[in-house]
Parts: C-alpha cells; sequence; structure tokens
C-alpha cells in the first residue's frame, strides 16, 4: 500500500517536473518497484513448485539410497524376483510392479475405447443439446473422490464379476474389478483431452473431405483422427500415468498382499496400495521396511516420469501443424 | 349437481384437516417424553458406580470431575476398544481433559512409549519384549504392567465352509504355512482347493502373538505362503473370510463377536473359546492384555494414575460387552497392588 502510494508520489512528482521547464518527454527506462516486486512474486511461484519437486526426488532418493545400499537388498534380486515380504527380507518387486501393471492395462482397456468413442461422439456427432448434458455429467465423474470408487468396487463391481463368473473363480479381492473401476475414473481424463485434440482440428479440414464425398464417419475416422492422433496420445499417456499412481482404489479393492499372479481374478497388491497398507500401520523409521516404501515410491516416480517423457516425445513428434 | 360435489369435497377435506390435527397432537407428546429422560439419566448414573464391586485390594476412590490434565495412550489395536470405552465412561463421570488414544498395535505403541517417549501410557497386547524394556531404560523410563483382561484369538471361517469346525494347532500350523498349498495338503479329506489365508498385519500384536503360539516363532512360515492377505484393518479380514468358503482367518475375539452372524468360529484342540476356557487357560489362543506406563509418570501426572485407578476399578463391568474376558478377581487384585505399589501407597 505504501509502496504504490510512493510510486504514485513520483510519477505525480516526475509530471510535475515535466510541465513547467516543457522539455521533452523523458522515455526513459523508469524503475516501477510494484512491477519488479509482482515479478519477483511469480518467479518465487515458479521456483516453489520446481523446488519441492527436486526435494522429493532428493528425499526418495536419499532413503531408497538407504534401503539399497542395505546389505539384505540386491538391486538385481530388487527387480527380478518374484516374492515381496519385507518383514523377512524378501525384496522382490515383480508381484507389486505386475498388479500395477495389470490394474493399469486393464483400466486403458476400459477407458482408452470409451474414452475415444465418448470424444469422438461429442466433437464429432452431438448436438449441442447433447453436448451441455454430457460434459458436465462426465466432470462429475471426475469429481468423485476416489475413496468412493474404490468402494464402489468392492460392493458392487467385485459382486457383479462374481455373480457373473462365479463365485469360485474370482477372489473377495481382485485386480480385475480395482482395474474396471479404474477405467471408470480415468474415463473423464481421457475422453476431455481427446475432445479437445479432436475440436482443435481446422474446420477446412472436415469441409474438404465432406467436399471430396467422405460420410460423416468417414471424415472423423479417417480425416479428423489422424490429424488429432498426437493429443489423443498424449492422452493415452497421460491416463497410464494416472492409473499407475491411483491409490485408494487398489488399496481397497485389489487385496492386501503381494502376490505374483496374472490372474485378474486374484488378489494381488499394487505399488501404492502396498505403500498405503504398509505406512497404515506403524513402522519403525529405522526399518528396512520403511526405507523400502521409498524404493517403491522412487519406481513409480520414475515409470510416470518415463511416461510424461514419452508422452512429450509423443506430442513432438506426431504432432500435425495446419497453417 | 357440481355445488353438492363441491360441498362433499370440502367435507372431506375438512375431515382431512381434522384427522391430521388428530394425528399431530400425540406426535407432540413422544418428543417431549426423550428430551426429558437423559437429562435424568447421567445424574443418576454416578451414584450407581460410586461403590466398586471388589472385595480384595481396594483403590482410593476417583472422582474423574476432579481430574484435570491430558492423557496421551497408543498402542495395541486389540486394547483400543477396551480403552476407548473406559475412556468414554471416565469421560460420562466427569473428567474433561483429553484422552488420547491411537490404535497403531502393541510394536508401534512401545516404540513411542520408549524410544520416543511421547505417550503416558502404551497399550499391549502381549507383555513387553526385552528390546523394548532396553529401550524405555536407556531414556529413563522403568515400565509398569497392569493386567487388564484377556483375550482370546479367534480362528475363523465362512459361514459357506463346510468342512471345517476344528482344527489341531498341528493343523492350524500347516494351514498357515507355505508347506500347504491347498486344503488337501493339510488333510486329504479336505476339498482339494487353495487355502486363502487372511492374517493381521506384521506390525499388530495379534501376528506376533499367532505366530509365536501356532508358528513356534518362525514368521517365514506364513510370510511364505501362498494367497496370504495381511491387513491392519479387521474389517479386509472379516470381509475376505466372509467372501470364500475356503478362506480362513484370525483375529481378536472382539471382531469375531461383532461379526458373528457372518462368520463361523473353530475350536481349536476340541476347544472352543468361551469365557471359562480363555480364563482357565485350556483355550489356547489366549493372551493377556496390558497397560504400561511409569511411576514416574503416574506420579508427576496425576490424571495417568487416577485414569489407570479408574480402569482397574470397573473394567470388569465393561470388558465382556467390549468382547474380550473379565479377569479372575485375583489377577485384578494384583494389578491393583502394582497401582498402589508405583504410588508408594
Amino acid at each position: 500500500m505504501q509502496e504504490r502510494a510512493t510510486a504514485a508520489m513520483t510519477t505525480l512528482a516526475g509530471a510535475a517536473t515535466v510541465k513547467p521547464t516543457g522539455r521533452q518527454i523523458d522515455l526513459r527506462k523508469r524503475r516501477r518497484p510494484g512491477e519488479s516486486a509482482i515479478q519477483g512474486f511469480l518467479f518465487l511461484c515458479a521456483a516453489l513448485s520446481i523446488g519441492t519437486t527436486l526435494s522429493i526426488v532428493y528425499v526418495l532418493g536419499r532413503e531408497s539410497l538407504l534401503f539399497f545400499s542395505d546389505p539384505a537388498v540386491n538391486l538385481c534380486k530388487f527387480l527380478t524376483t518374484t516374492r515381496w515380504q519385507p518383514t523377512i527380507g524378501e525384496f522382490g518387486i515383480l508381484p507389486l510392479a505386475n498388479a500395477t501393471l495389470m490394474t493399469s492395462a486393464i483400466a486403458m482397456a476400459v477407458a482408452l475405447p470409451l474414452g475415444l468413442g465418448v470424444a469422438i461422439y461429442l466433437s464429432e456427432y452431438a448436438s449441442v443439446r447433447a453436448r451441455s448434458i454430457l460434459k458436465p455429467a462426465l466432470e462429475v465423474l471426475a469429481g468423485i473422490p476416489t475413496i468412493v470408487y474404490g468402494y464402489f468396487a468392492l460392493t458392487f463391481m467385485t459382486p457383479l464379476l462374481r455373480a457373473i463368473l462365479g463365485r469360485d473363480v474370482v477372489e473377495v479381492y481382485n485386480t480385475a474389478s480395482a482395474g474396471l473401476v479404474m477405467g471408470i475414473l480415468i474415463l473423464p481424463l481421457v475422453t476431455s483431452m481427446s475432445e479437445d485434440a479432436l475440436s482443435a482440428v481446422p474446420r477446412s479440414l472436415r469441409e474438404a473431405a465432406y467436399g471430396v464425398g467422405a460420410t460423416k464417419l468417414e471424415t472423423a475416422l479417417q480425416v479428423v483422427l489422424p490429424a488429432a492422433l498426437s493429443g489423443i496420445t498424449a492422452a493415452g499417456v497421460v491416463a497410464v500415468s494416472r492409473a499407475v499412481g491411483e491409490t485408494m482404489i487398489v488399496a481397497i479393492a485389489a487385496g492386501a498382499g503381494p502376490a505374483f499372479t496374472f490372474n485378474p481374478f486374484r488378489a494381488a497388491e499394487t505399488m501404492t496400495g502396498h505403500i498405503v497398507r504398509i505406512s497404515g500401520g506403524d513402522l519403525s523409521y529405522n526399518s528396512i521396511d520403511y526405507n523400502s516404501l521409498f524404493a517403491i515410491g522412487l519406481l513409480l516416480f520414475l515409470i510416470t516420469f518415463a511416461l510424461n517423457i514419452i508422452s512429450r516425445q509423443v506430442v513432438r513428434r506426431f504432432r500435425e501443424v495446419y497453417e | 349437481m357440481r355445488t353438492k360435489l363441491f360441498a362433499i369435497l370440502i367435507v372431506a377435506a375438512a375431515l382431512l384437516l381434522t384427522s391430521c390435527g388428530q394425528a399431530t397432537t400425540p406426535t407432540a407428546a413422544p418428543t417431549a417424553a426423550p428430551t426429558a429422560a437423559p437429562t435424568q439419566a447421567p445424574a443418576a448414573e454416578p451414584t450407581a458406580t460410586t461403590a466398586p464391586a471388589t472385595t480384595g485390594v481396594v483403590l482410593p476412590a476417583v472422582d474423574p470431575a476432579q481430574v484435570t490434565g491430558d492423557i496421551i495412550s497408543a498402542g495395541s489395536s486389540t486394547v483400543f476398544p477396551l480403552s476407548e470405552r473406559m475412556a468414554e465412561r471416565f469421560r460420562d463421570e466427569g473428567y474433561s481433559g483429553n484422552i488420547t488414544i491411537d490404535s497403531v498395535g502393541t510394536g508401534g505403541g512401545f516404540e513411542r512409549f520408549c524410544v520416543n517417549g511421547e505417550t503416558d501410557i502404551s497399550n499391549a497386547s502381549r507383555a513387553i519384549k526385552d528390546d523394548e524394556l532396553a529401550a524405555c531404560r536407556a531414556i529413563n523410563r522403568e515400565p509398569v504392567a497392569f493386567h487388564i483382561g484377556t483375550d482370546g484369538i479367534a480362528v475363523v471361517v465362512s459361514k459357506e465352509n463346510t468342512f471345517l469346525t476344528d482344527v489341531t494347532m498341528e493343523q492350524l500350523a500347516a494351514i498357515f504355512s507355505s508347506s500347504a498349498t491347498n486344503w488337501s495338503d493339510v488333510n486329504p479329506d479336505w476339498p482339494d482347493e487353495p487355502i486363502l489365508r487372511f492374517s493381521p498385519g506384521t506390525d499388530s500384536g495379534t501376528f506376533d502373538f499367532f505366530v509365536e503360539k501356532v508358528l513356534n516363532k518362525d514368521k517365514n512360515l506364513i510370510l511364505n505362503a501362498a494367497n496370504l492377505q495381511l491387513s491392519e484393518d479387521d474389517n479386509v479380514l472379516v470381509q475376505g473370510v466372509e467372501g470364500s468358503p475356503y478362506a480362513i482367518g484370525y483375529f481378536g475375539y472382539a471382531y469375531y463377536q461383532e461379526n458373528a452372524n457372518r462368520l463361523n468360529v473353530l475350536s481349536i484342540n476340541g476347544i472352543a473359546p468361551t469365557a471359562e476356557t480363555v480364563e482357565g487357560g485350556t483355550y489356547p489362543l489366549a493372551r493377556p492384555l496390558y497397560l504400561y506406563t511409569t511411576a514416574q509418570i503416574m506420579r508427576e501426572k496425576p490424571q495417568v494414575a487416577a485414569f489407570i485407578n479408574f480402569y482397574l476399578t470397573y473394567v470388569n463391568e465393561e470388558i465382556s460387552s467390549v468382547g474380550y474376558f473379565p479377569l479372575s478377581n485375583d489377577a485384578l487384585d494384583a494389578s491393583r497392588q502394582a497401582w498402589l505399589d508405583a504410588m508408594g501407597q
């Protein structure tokens, strides 16, 4: 407040000095303390977010280093063996990673085709009225807390699967139900990103297609879709990283014990689910169990980081620029 | 014609209104009644409970309304509901401070009590271990134990399970070991289906106790077993066991009691968990429940001493409804004597 007042005073004073002498208007760069304060503040905001990311990487790295430097752990075994039971010194990440992969794959199998379908409908076919109903409905889907989805999986999806496929085939906790519900969770994300990409395709392309006699479907699938491919691929990659990092649904519905299985109807614990369960109990800070959580966290981080880099590359590589 | 119809309608409407009016007057009475009742109840309660029902060691009387200051406790998830109940009663009788009770497992409770020294009372579903004792002494805390009750571990199966009502300790060990994958591996008469195991998490006192009693302290056996689900959340276990006829799990008897309509409890060596078998020690999976604190804390924080005093005085009136088994008078008197000794009285 005071700063602004003094700034106003200097401009006033400046104006006062200009008038009586009748000299040329001074065009030299004038100092504006308010301006530079705001610039500084904005820079601080940016620096803060980068600083947070860096310190997360630092903490993850430091604690993981403690874990990997433990004589009981060996990186090769960590990445290749199939038993994870830190309490008795079994550190093979594969069962957890495998479960994460399975739930994510199932989720993508639901979300990608469905999301793309909805996006094509919304951008190419839907009337204004249908859009005005569908879009907010999808946004509501995105706003549901994931814990609600978790219990939806456990109390609705799992009984449904068990009723269809038989109680002996489907266990109470299973990766299929968690994956299916996770697909519903990331559906709005896929839809809105793909729809943005489709809508960004210039109208002239569609009109050209109609001009050479293409039907609406041909236009959508053979002209608009390829043109928007980079954006759609990016949507897919972002959705995968969302699925890999999703926690609450798998913690509730997928299972509470690491198991190396490719059967989606069996219980298996994902990386995020394991972190939640173990840290939800009580852990000694200086135990190897505790440090192992950071190693899992680091691996998760590396996976999503790699996916982000891939998505950037994809966007750049397949980008088609019109005008 | 039309005016007649109109008149009938008006009469009908008037009748409806009066009947509604009549209906509303009686509802006024019940709303008044409950508001009056609770105001009387709390006033009557303390007079009923002031006389401790003991014959042996009698602790000095506590008036919770006179007690000030906060109490921090943490530990066993098994002791948690009992402590919660006692704290509730303590508050009902006038205590106005805060009692924090964290359910973090026995080991976690001792970690906070002995290593960080941040709690006043540590709830435990087993006796303190030597290394924990050493940690406590390292920060100049000499723990005092108060035996408050007994818990039985219930081994449970689904209501749909038709082949299991009783197991021997040997069978139980085999069922929860990596050596068996299918039920038929333990007993050829049992189905050739995978055993789905549900166990409390590795940090819980229940897990420690089960491993010690059933698996001869070798936790590799259970942790290497296939189809094992571990959770600190007992509801996860209840839900999991309930869901399949081939599932089996174990947890504190209180949780079984809460879910008795959803699960079957097994007898062990032919002995079912009941008050007699648990207290008499014939049921093999019975374990003691403790509160730990130190004499110094009790003297420095009178509210802690008062709460434990209150706990030891009334625990047997509450413990059965929480789902555990009350101590015999002799055992409880020993705890009360420990309280007197700690206070130097």
